[in-house]
Order: C-alpha cells, then sequence, then structure tokens
C-alpha cells in the first residue's frame, strides 16, 4: 500500500518531480559517466605501461634493475622457466627478452635506443608490439637482419621501409659489437618516447651479437587477472633463490602509475559527493514542498490515529521512488553514452605534447568499473534517503490543529 | 529601495526554508567553484613553478640556435652584461649562470656519454631545486673545484658512490681538449629519469677553466617572483640585450618555449576541469529550477489578482526576477566569502593529498599544495553560477505571462 | 630475325655482360686494395696538421700518427702545447683514448663512436672502420677520367647487404698508379653526406700521394676539416708493442 500511495503521490505534480528528477538524472549520469571517464584514462596508463614491455611481473638477475647492464643478464633461463610452468596459473603467458642499450645510427643520424631481441610469437601475446605495427611487418622468428622500429625514430631518423640501420653496443667481452638491420616494420605507440626508444630485433640475432650465448635480460609474465600479480610474484620469489633474481610486480615497476591510481581512486569519491551535495539541495526542497503542500493531509492522518512513524515512511517511500527512477535513467544515460564512446574513444591527439607530459594516452576510452558503479549509486540513493529525513520528520511533527489551520 | 525591489525582497522571506536551501544550494555551487578554481590555478603555478625550478627557470638567456644546437661554441660571451641588466629589472627573484657539454664520464669501471653542467652553487640554489634534490652527500659549496653532483640514475650506471673519482673527457671551447678528474659530492634525484641519467654537475668557475670557457657561459636561467610578470621581464630583458650586444646574438626565451609540453598539460587540466563545473553547476540549477517554479504555481492565485488590479505580465516577469536574482545573488556573495576564507586558509595551511605525496616528492614538488586566491578564480566561477541560474530563472518568470487573470483567481 | 635468334643474341649478351661484370668487379677489387695499401703501407709514420675550419673560427692540432696494416693506428697529438700528449689508440675496431693530465685511458664507449674525433668532420667510427671500404663492399668501375694526364677510375662501391656500415653508397677515384684521389659518402638514397678529396700531389715519403686531405659535409659550406702531411714515413714493420694501451700513456718514440 505504500508504495502504491507514494508512487501515486509522486506523480501528482509531475513537473516538479521531473525537474528534480532531471536534477539526479544528470547527477548520476555524470557520476557514471565521468568516472569511467577518469577508469578510463587511469587504465590505459596502467595498460600503456603494462604493454610498454613491463608486463604484471618481471623476473631479472639480481642487481638488474639497478644497473640494467649486460653482466647483469641471466645465464641460465632454463631454471626460471622451470620454476615459471610451475607457479603460473593457466592462462598466463610470459616471454624472455634481450634487452640493452644501444646506438642506432644511419649515414646522417644517431641516437641512442633501447635494442630488445624478442621471440616474436610469444612477444606479440605479451607487449603491446604485437598490435602496433603500422607499416611493414612483424618479426620473424627466422629473421637475421630485420629490424623493427618506432615511426618516431624512422622520421628522426629520415629513413624509411627497407632502408638499412646500423646498431652498435657493447658485448659481453666489452668489445663493440655492430650490425646492420634492415627496416622491416614500423610501429606506432601511445607515447612518441615509445617509439623513439625502441628497436626489436629477434632474441637469436640479439643474443648472437652480444655474444650472450642462452643469457637473457628478462623475463616478461602477463597474468589473466591483473590483480593476481602479487600474490604471483611472491610465489616466484620464494621459488626462485633471491641470490640471483630479483621479481617485481607492476605495482613496483610503474610507481608512479601506481600512485595516480590511489589519487584517482580519491578524486573519483570526491566527485560523487559533490555531485550528490548540488542536487541534495534539490530533493531536500522538492520534497519539502510535496510535504508542504500536504499539510493539511498528513494533519488530517495524524488526527485519524496515524502514527508519525508511519508518515515518514510515506515521504521517505515518495523519496524512494524518486531516487530509483532517477538512477534506473541516470544509470541508463550513462552506460549508453559510454558504450556510445567505446568504440572511438575521445581523440586528445591534438594537445599530444600535454599528454606526453602527463603520460596521457592520445585516444581515451572510457571504461565502467563495477564498484564506481555501485558506489555511485549508493551515494545517491542512502545519501538522497537521508536527506530526505529532514521533510519526512518535518512532516510527521505536524500537529493536527496547525496543519488544519493551514491554507 | 524601490517598490519592487521591497516586494521581492519580502516575497523570498515569505518562505524562509525554502528560499534559505535554494540560496545555500547556489553557495554551495559558488563556493566550490571558488575554492577549486583558487585550487587548480594554484596548482598549476606550483606546477610550472617546480616544473621550472628543476633546471629550466622562468626565462632563459641563450646564444641564438642554442636550444636546438647546443654547440659548445654557442656563448653568452658576457654574462656580467645580462646581469647588469637582470638586476635593474623588476620582477626578478635570482638569477643564475650555466655551462653545458657533452662529455665523456667515466668510473673505473665504466664510460658513459654525459651532460656536464657548470653551475654557481650559490645562485644556483636560489634558481633551482637541486640543492634540495641532493639525497646523498652535500650540494656544492662557493669554493669547490673538482666536486661533483651526479645524477642518481647516472651514479648507478657508472656503479660509483660518494668520493669516487670521475675522468671527465671532452672538448672544450676552443676545440681543445677538456679533461679533469672530479670527485663525486653529492648525489641527486630529480623523479625525471632523463635528467638523472644523464647530467653530473660541476662548479662553474671549474667548468670554465677546464673547458676553456674564460667568461662565457650557456645560459643564463632566471626565476621570476611570479608568473605574471615572465612576459613583461622576458620584453625588457629581450630589450635589454638588444642594446647591450653585437647584432642579435642573443635570445631570451620563456618556459613555454623551453618547455612546450607543460602549457598543453595545463590547457588540458583547465579543459577537462571546466567540464566537471559545467555539469557541477547544472546538476545545481536543476536542482533550485523547482523552487523557482514553485513560486509561480504557489502564487497563481496572487499573480491573478495583481493582473485583475491592473498590473502588467511585464511587471510580473521583472518581478519574479528580481527576486530570483535576489537570492542568487544572496547566494553567490554568501559562496565567495565561504569560499574566499577556506580558501584563504588553505592557501595559508597548505593541502597535503594522500597518495598524491609520494608523486610530488618524486618531482622534487613540495607535498603541500597551496590554493591561490585570485580576482580570476573568485570572478570566473561565480560568473558562471550567475549566468546559469539566471538562465534557469527566466523559464518561470517568462511563463508567467501565459496566466489569465480569471483562471488564475480561480485556482487554488 | 627469329624469335630464337633474338633470346640467343639477348642470352649472349647476358652472359658477356655478366662475365663483364664480373672481371670488373675482381678488377675494382684488386684496384681498391692496391690503393689503400698504397697509401696505408705496410706501416708508416707521419705528422700531419689537422686544421678544424668552421665560420668565424679556425683550430690547428698538429698530430704524430703510426699506423700499421689496416687495423692498428695510433695518434698522438703534439700542438698545441695544451692538448701535447693527449692520444687516441685504435686496434681492429676498437678505440681507447688517453688524456695525461688525468693520466688515465678511456676505452670509446659505442654512444661516442658516431661523435666527432678531436671536433673534426671525422668520426670516431671513421677512423674506428677505416678498413670497412675493402671489406664490406663491392666495387665496380663505372667509368674512367683523366686527370693530369693520368687514367682515373670512377669505381662505386656498394655496401655489402649484411655490411654493418652505414652508407649507401661510397666513389672512389683511383688514379692507374694506384694513387686515392678522393671518396665520397652516400647515403641509401645515394645523396651525398661528405667526401674526402686529396690535394696538391707531390712525393711524400718516397712516393707520389696528396700532400693534403680535406674532409666536408655537403650540407655546410664553410665548414671543412684539413689533413696537412708534414711527414710521412714508410716503414716495413712496426713493432707491436707501439700499438698497445701503455705505449699509447707513455710513447716511447
Amino acid at each position: 500500500m505504500y508504495f502504491q500511495l507514494g508512487w501515486r503521490n509522486i506523480w501528482r505534480n509531475p513537473r516538479r518531480t521531473l525537474v528534480i528528477m532531471t536534477a539526479v538524472i544528470i547527477g548520476v549520469w555524470s557520476m557514471i559517466f565521468l568516472g569511467a571517464l577518469m577508469r578510463g584514462i587511469a587504465d590505459q596508463m596502467v595498460r600503456n605501461g603494462i604493454a610498454t614491455l613491463t608486463g604484471h611481473i618481471q623476473v631479472h638477475h639480481k642487481g638488474y634493475r639497478n644497473d640494467p647492464a649486460i653482466e647483469n643478464s641471466m645465464a641460465e633461463p632454463q631454471a626460471v622457466e622451470t620454476a615459471l610452468n610451475k607457479l603460473l596459473p593457466p592462462g598466463a603467458q610470459w616471454t624472455s627478452r634481450v634487452r640493452v642499450n644501444a646506438i642506432a645510427s644511419n649515414a646522417r643520424h644517431s641516437s641512442g635506443v633501447t635494442l630488445v631481441g624478442i621471440n616474436p610469437h610469444r612477444e606479440g601475446k605479451i607487449s603491446f608490439i604485437g598490435q602496433a605495427i603500422t607499416q611493414g611487418r612483424y618479426l620473424k622468428p627466422d629473421d637475421k637482419y630485420g629490424i623493427v622500429v618506432g615511426k618516431a625514430l624512422v622520421d628522426k631518423f629520415e629513413t624509411k621501409l627497407g632502408r638499412k640501420l646500423v646498431l652498435m653496443s657493447q658485448d659481453t667481452g666489452r668489445e663493440i659489437a655492430s650490425r646492420a638491420f634492415r627496416i622491416v616494420g614500423i610501429f606506432r605507440a601511445e607515447k612518441e618516447a615509445t617509439e623513439k626508444q625502441f628497436a626489436f630485433v629477434t632474441m637469436p640475432v640479439a643474443q648472437q651479437m652480444l655474444k650472450l650465448r642462452k643469457s637473457i635480460s628478462e623475463v616478461s609474465i602477463i597474468l589473466p587477472v591483473n590483480q593476481e600479480a602479487d600474490q604471483v610474484a611472491t610465489a616466484l620469489r620464494t621459488a626462485l633463490p633471491s641470490s640471483d633474481y630479483e621479481v617485481q610486480s607492476w605495482q613496483e615497476l610503474l610507481p608512479l602509475v601506481t600512485a595516480v591510481l590511489k589519487m584517482y581512486d580519491g578524486f573519483i569519491f570526491l566527485w560523487f559527493l559533490v555531485v550528490f551535495i548540488a542536487m541534495g539541495f534539490g530533493i531536500v526542497n522538492t520534497t519539502l514542498m510535496a510535504v508542504f503542500e500536504r499539510m493539511r493531509e498528513f494533519g488530517l492522518l495524524k488526527a485519524l490515529g496515524m502514527k508519525p512513524w508511519w508518515i515518514i515512511r510515506e515521504v521517505l517511500t515518495e523519496s524512494f521512488f524518486l531516487l530509483i527512477l532517477a538512477m534506473v535513467i541516470g544509470n541508463s544515460l550513462g552506460f549508453l553514452s559510454v558504450f556510445a564512446l567505446s568504440g572511438t574513444g575521445i581523440d586528445l591527439s591534438s594537445l599530444a605534447a600535454g599528454l606526453e607530459f602527463v603520460g596521457m594516452s592520445r585516444v581515451i576510452y572510457p571504461i565502467i568499473q563495477g564498484k564506481d558503479v555501485i558506489m555511485a549509486n549508493v551515494v545517491v540513493f542512502i545519501l538522497g534517503l537521508l536527506v530526505s529525513m529532514y521533510p519526512a520528520v518535518k512532516a510527521s511533527k505536524f500537529t493536527p490543529v496547525e496543519a488544519m489551520a493551514h491554507t | 529601495m524601490s517598490i519592487d525591489l521591497k516586494m521581492a525582497w519580502r516575497n523570498i522571506w515569505r518562505n524562509s526554508r525554502r528560499s534559505i536551501l535554494t540560496i545555500l544550494a547556489i553557495a554551495f555551487a559558488s563556493l566550490l567553484l571558488v575554492f577549486m578554481l583558487s585550487w587548480q590555478f594554484g596548482s598549476y603555478d606550483a606546477m610550472i613553478n617546480s616544473a621550472v625550478k628543476i633546471h629550466t627557470g622562468h626565462v632563459q638567456v641563450q646564444a641564438k640556435g642554442y636550444k636546438n644546437k647546443r654547440s659548445i661554441r654557442l656563448v653568452v660571451p658576457d654574462p656580467a652584461e645580462v646581469g647588469d641588466i637582470l638586476e635593474k629589472t623588476p620582477g626578478v627573484a635570482a638569477y643564475s649562470f650555466r655551462t653545458n657539454a657533452f662529455s665523456l664520464v667515466s668510473s673505473k669501471e665504466r664510460t658513459y656519454g654525459a651532460i656536464v653542467i657548470g653551475i654557481d652553487p650559490v645562485r644556483e640554489a636560489k634558481v633551482s631545486t637541486l640543492e634540495k634534490l641532493v639525497h646523498q652527500g652535500n650540494y656544492l659549496s662557493a669554493g669547490d673545484t673538482d666536486q661533483a653532483l651526479l645524477g642518481k640514475l647516472l651514479a648507478k650506471n657508472l656503479l660509483v658512490g660518494l668520493g669516487d673519482e670521475l675522468v671527465v673527457l671532452g672538448q672544450g671551447r676552443d676545440g681543445s681538449i677538456a679533461a679533469t678528474m672530479v670527485k663525486v659530492k653529492g648525489i641527486f634525484s630529480s623523479g625525471q629519469d632523463e635528467f638523472d641519467r644523464s647530467t653530473i654537475h660541476i662548479p662553474l668557475k671549474y667548468f670554465q677553466d677546464v673547458y676553456t670557457m674564460y667568461e662565457a657561459v650557456h645560459e643564463v636561467v632566471v626565476l621570476v617572483k611570479s608568473l605574471e610578470y615572465v612576459p613583461e621581464i622576458k620584453r625588457t630583458v629581450a630589450a635589454g640585450i638588444e642594446n647591450t650586444n653585437k647584432k642579435g646574438h642573443l635570445v631570451a626565451l620563456d618556459w613555454m618555449e623551453l618547455m612546450p609540453g607543460l602549457i598543453q598539460a595545463i590547457q588540458m587540466d583547465l579543459v577537462s576541469g571546466f567540464i566537471f563545473y559545467i555539469i557541477l553547476i547544472v546538476v545545481v540549477a536543476f536542482s533550485i529550477l523547482n523552487t523557482f517554479l514553485m513560486t509561480i504555481f504557489e502564487r497563481t492565485r496572487e499573480f491573478g489578482v495583481l493582473m485583475a488590479l491592473g498590473t502588467t505580465p511585464g511587471r510580473l516577469t521583472k518581478l519574479l526576477l528580481i527576486e530570483s536574482t535576489t537570492m542568487t545573488m544572496v547566494g553567490i556573495v554568501i559562496g565567495i566569502i565561504g569560499g574566499s576564507l577556506i580558501t584563504w586558509y588553505f592557501q595559508e595551511h597548505g593541502i597535503v593529498i594522500s597518495g598524491a605525496s609520494e608523486l610530488m616528492r618524486q618531482y622534487g614538488l613540495a607535498e603541500r599544495m597551496f590554493p591561490q586566491l585570485s580576482v580570476l578564480s573568485v570572478v570566473i566561477g561565480s560568473g558562471a553560477v550567475l549566468v546559469i541560474t539566471l538562465l534557469t530563472a527566466l523559464y518561470p518568470a517568462l511563463r508567467v505571462r501565459r496566466l489569465r487573470p480569471v483562471e488564475a483567481m480561480m485556482s487554488v | 630475325m627469329t624469335t630464337k635468334s633474338i633470346v640467343d643474341l639477348c642470352l649472349s649478351l647476358f652472359v658477356f655482360v655478366a662475365l663483364f661484370a664480373k672481371a670488373n668487379g675482381q678488377d675494382a677489387q684488386a684496384l681498391v686494395e692496391a690503393a689503400v695499401s698504397y697509401y696505408r703501407g705496410e706501416a708508416s709514420i707521419s705528422t700531419v696538421d689537422m686544421t678544424i675550419h668552421r665560420p668565424n673560427w679556425e683550430r690547428v692540432i698538429t698530430i704524430k700518427a703510426w699506423t700499421k696494416g689496416q687495423k692498428d693506428s695510433i695518434f698522438i697529438i703534439l700542438a698545441p702545447p695544451k692538448d701535447n700528449g693527449n692520444g687516441t689508440l685504435k686496434r681492429g675496431r676498437e678505440m681507447w683514448t688517453y688524456n695525461p693530465k688525468v693520466n688515465r685511458v678511456i676505452k670509446l664507449p659505442p654512444s661516442m663512436m658516431s661523435q666527432a674525433w678531436m671536433g673534426s668532420d671525422f668520426s670516431n667510427n671513421d677512423l674506428a672502420k677505416s678498413d670497412s671500404v675493402i671489406e664490406d663492399y663491392t666495387h665496380t668501375i663505372t667509368g674512367t677520367e683523366i686527370h693530369d694526364g693520368k687514367k682515373v677510375y670512377v669505381i662505386k662501391s656498394m655496401p655489402k647487404p649484411e655490411a654493418p656500415v652505414v652508407w649507401g653508397m661510397q666513389k672512389l677515384k683511383i688514379r692507374e698508379d694506384h694513387i686515392l684521389l678522393s671518396q665520397e659518402f652516400y647515403d641509401e638514397d645515394l645523396k651525398l653526406v661528405k667526401a674526402m678529396t686529396g690535394q696538391q700531389i707531390q712525393m711524400l715519403g718516397g712516393k707520389l700521394s696528396p700532400k693534403v686531405w680535406k674532409m666536408q659535409k655537403s650540407d655546410v659550406k664553410d665548414e671543412y676539416t684539413l689533413l696537412n702531411y708534414k711527414e710521412l714515413m714508410f716503414k716495413q714493420d712496426l713493432p707491436d708493442s707501439l700499438f698497445t694501451l701503455s705505449s699509447l700513456k707513455n710513447p716511447g718514440r
């Protein structure tokens, strides 16, 4: 009965109800949509970070993180492989790499790069490079002289596909190792810095060039579930002797991204609160109006022996309907607008230099996170009912005499 | 006070609870906007200032072409002359001289190419945060000679610690071989990997000796008292060096030219901030629209009577608009006062954002952020609130014209 | 003519061209090797003035150089006095530099190899890979010219596909008496990047050769480096001990 009564009551003045509902709808929509945008930015940062040769977990020779020199390579990758095969959850992917600083040069230019020797097949499933080739082709496992470099490097070097690039680095005997490569593929990345930094060749070629034999620089692991990183890292840490290896999760490998994530969490919650307060005034005012209009009605009910608690319940039921309805519409609109943008994203390429500066992507894809949606709705619903208590209590306190006297 | 104003004022207080809530909603929006905008503007200033304080400075005087070519021969031949101009320029907080040379830096174990930077220890401490970034060992002092500050990552790459010796080998300004041995006196960490991986600082005088610079330097780095002075100071300095120097050999560059990414990052943040604010204001507008609408529904009879007595619909609209404007104005004034007070409090005491502080520390920023109250931050936010609320008020105010006196008087 | 005879003709033409090319290739290779060993000799000792010219600026360095075969050389600066004793040792493709003031030998890391040597228009790589023209290229004679009444071969040298060289092509001019007259370096678009040209051919150390070499990048006008031979002596051999780190630090000449 309460529900029926409440439902009817909110439509006694449809215009008023619609206006306040609009306020709540816009509020909820903005919570969902802007929350999703911010999550999109943060998620992109994390994914970029992880895809840019980080992975969820990395294994290195002890000391490599402090001193990424060729001396700190893992001479027996087998030991790591055995541990990985035993400990990784099903669905996890891993790859090994050779990674050294090198100098790339052609006839007119030269610059420092990171030479990365990869297993093309495994690497493609793990890092961005598998999907990033925009010209030419990706590396083949038997590419002896093929190299894949970024668009920005190609532009800087005034070169193109099929052209030669000479790479120089120090081999394990501290001699200068140099080798000529042909550009077989050009990749694009979110950040120009990435495009200028990495040059990919196949791992056997890198090992041969640097006289590494079987040694590798790092193992990078992608887990099916992001959150398992810490747990799996701990397991690996116990399995691999800490005198020889170090194991890090992406949170440790990307401290800045981790800090930004934390800050966004706080910011999103704050935004929810602010928007709610903005609509809270409206909810209170509208409910108050509705209550005062019906002062006589409430007085009468009271005179007929209605308990104050029932009146409170009656008013809250009305708010309940109003909130639920607005929330349903607001959520749907939020989901719809996120969905509409999920294909194309929001392209901010015109601000590329600024994005690079703060480490953001060129295109933002909003992402809905369950916990944000729940938090938004809980904030609106609980606080909405809470502020409606004021008019409800007010209504329950009308004395019959006073109420009847009111015109 | 005119009769209309008096009527509007009384009408507002006929239903004081409702009016107060409406005013509070408006006050809340403008308070928040005043605070947030001050916060944003303040953080931009902090961002710019701390970014430029790591190394770049607000304004630099260099030889023309040095920014792109960075050849050791492109010098500011007489830095004292530029110093004189800066001394006379109001708004300059500090300035310092620097020299740069790409050189080989070699420890017992390793050799890397790095940028050797000559700094005046005393002056440098006033223009950059370098002194505070030294986490291990000590900053350079005035009399130091063969002492060096090393970036943390470079120190790791070279496998050296405090007190270790490094050989620096490069080419002097006259083409001669510049070679010296320096001791690591301090290790700094700015959080910017590139800077920490590729730079080593030695005393300016020593640099000038080793690299045969004579009196010449490569950069005159200027820190100004407040960001607003930058364009003015850049103009003054540019005019000054034009007068003293032979055929435009020197140029003055500001931080936007030296760090183009920064200004874009700020524009981006500003735009995204505005999207949030607009949405917030719209939510507030719909929240208070009901109050404005209610007024006419409740008072339909009253308006009917007024119209029957000969009040024109135009006058009614005017009356209603005066009422809503008054409420808005009161709300905004309260919001501005409240917002300014809160901003002012935090401007004095600073705000620590949990989580962000470790981020800040990495970049050598202060952990505390200080909002900055300004005419702009007060006017923009409350202006936007005013415009949108008045647009909201317009709808009910215009609707009143559709009332027919007879029907209106019949209504309850 | 029948189709067959055309095919025959083409075929024989092709065989002829292929044979010629092969013979030419051998000739060209031999010519280049002869030219290189002519100017380097088995071993040599020389004194060179190196002039680095820039707009509004010029600097002259006097260098004493010892070379042995294609791979080993050592350079010590004699003047200006300030730089006296600074040296560079090259063995194979590795380079070390020595400075008497800090009394330390530093091995050049890969990152420095593309930097200028002593501020000149020669890069460290030009020195380190000086033998590259013989090992890493295939040569063809593309024409002949007459200079001072002597026949000069124009040789096009294309890098072998897998050779670690940055150039797209080199063009050498070698006189019939094996004197190298010029060496031009091209990028992969076959645009000239820099050129080294010999001037003032005269008797030096008992052989005719250019006294002055000029190295100039093609995209700048008023910048070049001159190598002017003051003395040149060819030797049958030089002791290996000359091309060591200790000799670099303490040139016992």
